[in-house]
């Protein structure tokens, strides 16, 4: 260990040799090739972005939140589950957890600058925006609240990450405290901003603030078998398989909810069959995507766990990488499904056939940016990895 | 200090769409179908031909219902959406950062994105331009040949909508909502 400025320490061997080095494997040439396709992925799109502005996306007056919305609250639910699982054990004095603190407060940290980074490009004016969030700051709005508390939480996850690098215990757990209470706080305002659509009654009420918090915790167990698997090239060692069945126990509880959850949703807004909100939720469960997330998030790695009680974490991982997919396809669908009943304004001639649903489909510069946005994020954390020690310090 | 609001006389309305080619020209509304501030509704009779319900085929105009608790104002993270001193609710495109939680919040589908300062854009009463040259009508209710709208002070006791919403029935569009829109539609 080398003391870096701002006394933080970092691996004596950071170089940019020592991040090109890495075990050639086909899987990792695979990876590194992935990663910056979709770093040129990234660039392309904002090019594009700044010569077009927002006629590169598809969204429109009926659908003005697309893809790259989705994909910014995949990124900052991922991160308040990061730093939910690293509370565990820097916070909550979990001894078996405190082995992923670092790693998964570090994962926080870069999961949501990816998020800004692509919540960025789909802001018409991201400066104007801190300007005004400032000087006019809309206090009844939720994404005054989400945009305002998620930079405060920000802050302090990198304040946290700084006192675990120096083994500072007992201020990364004040820090730490403070950071996933904002967390929390801007993540169910993020839920609110979707809870507070009136006009959308398939979203309104108090179910997307309190289920963010729940999804965002399942998230962040898939995420630690995902980042433990990479560290440990799934050869787990026992004081790992400990912490990962431990995970894997939590996560089977906290998928049942979530199934639970999910069925008296969908029951609720179908009984009675009030106008609006029955219509848009038996759409839904005839559309593919919703049936993606159930497959991948729920089904798959809770059979995985039931299998026996978690004692598999190889298979946990893989079950994992699905849980993840399911996970962007929950985003995608909360997005799309708020907007997809047209305002029946009686605007049936001219301006739209009288659509039955409002049709999106991402354009090439949105999946650009968001895939650009994955690059960014695993890039990071890569050279994370090989800049700082993220494993439990002695 | 006014509180502007119109009533429709929509059953007068014959589709000619005068009133949205007036706003258009009026208030420099960029061209193309999306971008729109007013519109005419219409909805197709019910029944089989040739027992059709000619009643129920009505248009209905409409745009921005200038709510007195207007959602779009109530989300807005900057405050870039605000009542002006006449109650109508308006847009500072120098404020507005085009994240368009206003348009869905918007039950009435009243806003679109204006592509020249890529800030989103809605009916303001004319304000900017006719009220402005210290006209009292707006540029829709000008043109209506069949006088559907009218425009006026709903504070104003002697004003002609105080009088027309204090004989007529009217009835006002989502109103389960609590939005409170000032646009009243006359049966
Ligand atoms: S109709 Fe829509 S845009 Fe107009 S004030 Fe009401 S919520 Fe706002
Ligand atoms: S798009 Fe503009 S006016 Fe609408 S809520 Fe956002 S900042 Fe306010």
């Amino acid at each position: 260990m080398k003391i870096g400025p701002l006394n933080i320490p970092i691996k004596e061997d950071f170089s940019l040799k020592s991040i090109l080095d890495f075990e050639r494997t086909p899987i990792n040439m695979l990876l590194a090739v992935s990663v910056l396709a979709m770093l040129a992925m990234l660039l392309l799109g904002v090019g594009n972005y700044l010569i077009h502005s927002h006629h590169a996306y598809n969204v429109t007056r009926e659908h003005p939140w697309g893809l790259m919305i989705a994909v910014y609250i995949f990124f900052v639910v991922s991160s308040t589950g990061f730093c939910i699982v690293g509370s565990l054990g820097d916070v909550f004095g979990f001894k078996d957890f405190t082995m992923i603190s670092k790693r998964a407060i570090f994962g926080s940290i870069v999961t949501i600058m990816a998020g800004f980074t692509v919540i960025a490009f789909e802001i018409g004016h991201p400066v104007t925006m801190l300007i005004y969030n400032v000087l006019t700051p809309g206090l009844t709005s939720a994404i005054w609240w989400m945009g305002t508390l998620y930079g405060l939480y920000l802050t302090f996850m990198i304040i946290e990450f700084y006192f675990l690098l120096n083994n500072d215990m007992k201020k990364a757990k004040i820090f730490g405290l403070t950071g996933l209470l904002v967390g929390l706080a801007a993540h169910s305002n993020l839920g609110s901003v979707f809870g507070f659509l009136n006009a959308r009654t398939i979203s309104q009420g108090v179910y997307y603030p309190t289920y963010f918090i729940l999804t965002a915790f399942i998230t962040g167990i898939f995420l630690s078998f995902i980042v433990m698997g990479f560290r440990y090239k799934l050869n787990f060692d026992d004081k790992t398989k400990k912490l990962l069945e431990g995970l894997a126990k939590i996560q089977g509880l906290l998928i049942s909810i979530l199934i639970f959850f999910m069925t008296w949703k969908l029951l609720t807004d179908m009984y009675g069959g009030m106008p609006n909100r029955a219509e848009v939720a038996h759409h839904i469960i005839h559309s593919t995507p919703f049936y993606a997330e159930v497959i991948l998030a729920m089904i798959i790695p809770l059979l995985v766990i039931l299998k026996d009680f978690g004692k598999s974490p190889v298979l946990m991982f893989w079950a994992s990488l699905s849980g993840m997919v399911g996970i962007f396809f929950m985003r995608y669908n909360l997005v799309h499904d708020t907007q997809v009943k047209p305002l029946q304004m009686m605007k049936t001639n001219e301006y739209q056939l009288p659509p039955e649903w409002i049709e999106y489909f991402p354009s090439a510069t949105e999946i650009m940016i968001s895939l650009g946005g994955l690059g960014l994020c695993i890039a990071l954390y890569y050279v994370g990895t090989k800049a700082f020690d993220l494993d439990e310090s002695h | 200090m006014a509180r502007y609001g119109m009533a429709l006389d929509y059953k007068n309305c014959i589709n000619c769409k005068a009133c949205e080619v007036a706003c258009k020209e009026e208030n420099g509304v960029e061209l193309g179908a999306e971008k729109h501030r007013i519109w005419v509704g219409g909805n197709n009779p019910d029944g089989q031909w040739p027992l059709l319900d000619i009643a129920s085929a009505a248009f209905m105009p409409s745009q921005c219902q200038h709510c007195e608790d207007a959602p779009c104002q109530e989300v807005c993270p900057t405050n870039a959406t605000y009542y002006d001193e006449n109650h109508v609710v308006r847009v500072d495109s120098d404020k507005c950062i085009l994240c368009s939680y206003c348009m869905n919040a918007c039950p009435y589908d009243a806003r679109y994105v204006d592509d020249r300062t890529m800030t989103v854009d809605k009916c303001t009463f004319c304000s900017d331009t006719r009220l402005a040259r210290g006209e009292t009508t707006t540029a829709c209710q000008n043109t209506c040949p069949t006088k559907v709208r009218t425009f006026g002070d709903l504070d104003d006791p002697n004003s002609e909508i105080s009088e027309l919403l204090r004989t007529r029935d009217h009835f006002s569009l989502k109103a389960h909502l609590g939005t409170n829109p000032k646009l009243f539609y006359l049966t």
